[in-house]
């Protein structure tokens, strides 16, 4: 049983490389928490426009008439890895984690298994 | 089900500090919603509620659409009519009984401290309660802080019984309405199906519209509005704004007042049908269009409507 805080914290500690992460409502675009992140990059400005990827990627899914469900979405930059994990909220919003990794230092099967963790001890 | 025991008595504390962003290298702290982050200031939705704020005043504020309720300055809870409460949130997606939910507010509620019960019951995980409360805080909010609210009061002193979750500053609910308020203009400018009564339009639906439209859509039924729908399906209100202006956009869904106007001139006054007052000009575009080939005023509409918003 995690507070949003404590699963956040964590997220930045135990995975290799993570430089910020951020919990997104995906249907109105809100970073409900974040943490890392810099003035020259705003996480919630993140938060919000990675909300019409997860949307277009859904709809895709839709239109191509494919019934499995995203678990999760990733962005590969020269220096950079976007990781974006669905969650499915109990209040009835879908949320999304966002995960920011520096791809010098970062290992993606292992930051994708530790956000797995992390999801399942949210219990959002 | 045997009551959890009450959890240690104390004073309700306001949260954690707020700490704005200093450093412009990567910032390690954990910023919740409703963190004040040093972002340019909003304009003002409610002079009234940034003057509580300064004046760090504890207190129900009481607009026509919602209430805010403040501790020492911040927003700890928001409720509108327009959008359905935590209590809804929480038991219609079978996150919590509703048998549990009222077993906390009769075993808690007196002391103020619903939310903490909740969870120190084992009924609800921390995190499950404080992203739901911060959604719908955010909603009643947003619907609280509309355009059309008339005058404001305050009343000293008042709490709310769910007690402390996670209190948000008055800012940064000011910028998330207006960030939201911007969000549904993009999606499409015209608000008349925010409140007005919905029906389908005539159109088919030929686009494969996404699950959550779909299920809104069902609802439509020409006597549901938004806020109805919210709560047939226990979303948050601004979520299904959402979904409606889209659908809006897409010309499936429309308001009722509107079908009505359209329809009047083409007929000679069906005995049931109200009389509407429809300007000369509306009139003659509807004859206009019945004479071409397509008699689709409600397409030429939308279609002057998103010109003009361009």
């Amino acid at each position: 049983m995690t507070n949003t805080e404590t699963a956040l914290k964590e997220t930045l500690a135990s995975i290799e490389g993570a430089t910020g992460a951020a919990l997104v409502d995906y249907t109105t675009g809100m970073a409900l928490g974040t943490i890392g992140g810099s003035k020259s990059f705003d996480l919630t400005v993140a938060a919000a426009g990675n909300t019409d990827v997860v949307r277009a990627k859904i709809r895709t899914m839709e239109h191509l008439g494919l019934k499995g469900e995203i678990e999760d979405i990733l962005i590969t930059l020269s220096d950079q890895y976007h990781l974006i994990r669905l969650i499915k909220g109990r209040g009835g919003n879908g949320l999304f984690l966002y995960l920011v990794l520096d791809a010098k230092r970062a290992n993606l099967a292992m930051a994708r298994h530790q956000l797995k963790k992390i999801e399942s001890d949210l219990e959002v | 089900m045997e009551a959890g025991p009450l959890p240690g008595v104390g004073r309700p504390d306001p949260g954690p500090p707020v700490d704005p962003a200093v450093d412009p290298s990567v910032d390690p702290s954990v910023h919740l919603a409703g963190a004040d982050r040093s972002a340019p200031v909003p304009p003002v939705l409610s002079p009234m509620l940034s003057r509580l704020a300064e004046e760090r005043a504890t207190g129900v504020l009481t607009r026509d659409r919602g209430v805010l309720y403040l501790v020492e300055g911040q927003v700890v809870h928001a409720e509108s009519p327009a959008t359905p409460g935590l209590d809804i949130l929480l038991t219609s997606r079978g996150a919590l009984g509703s048998d549990g939910w009222w077993e906390a507010v009769s075993e808690a509620g007196a002391e103020r401290r619903v939310g903490r019960f909740l969870v120190d019951s084992g009924r609800l995980a921390a995190g499950a309660l404080e992203l739901c409360h911060l959604g719908a805080l955010y909603d009643a909010a947003f619907f609280t802080l509309g355009a059309s609210s008339g005058p404001a009061r305050f009343r000293y002193g008042v709490a709310h019984w769910i007690g402390p979750v996670r209190p948000v500053t008055v800012g940064a609910v000011e910028r998330e309405t207006l960030r939201r308020r911007a969000l549904l203009h993009r999606i499409w400018p015209d608000p008349d199906t925010d409140t007005a009564e919905l029906v389908r339009t005539a159109r088919a639906v030929d686009v494969v519209l996404p699950p959550r439209q779909r299920t809104v859509l069902d609802q439509v039924d020409g006597e549901r509005t938004v806020s109805d729908i919210s709560r047939v399906l226990g979303r948050p209100g601004f979520h299904t704004l959402v979904d409606v202006r889209r659908l809006a956009a897409a010309g499936i869904v429309t308001t009722r007042a509107r079908t009505v106007e359209c329809r009047a001139p083409e007929t000679t006054a069906p005995p049931m049908s109200p009389a509407p007052s429809v300007s000369t000009v509306t009139a003659q575009a509807a004859q206009a269009a019945q004479a071409s080939a397509d008699p689709d005023v409600a397409l030429l509409r939308r279609l002057r409507d998103a010109l003009e918003a361009l």
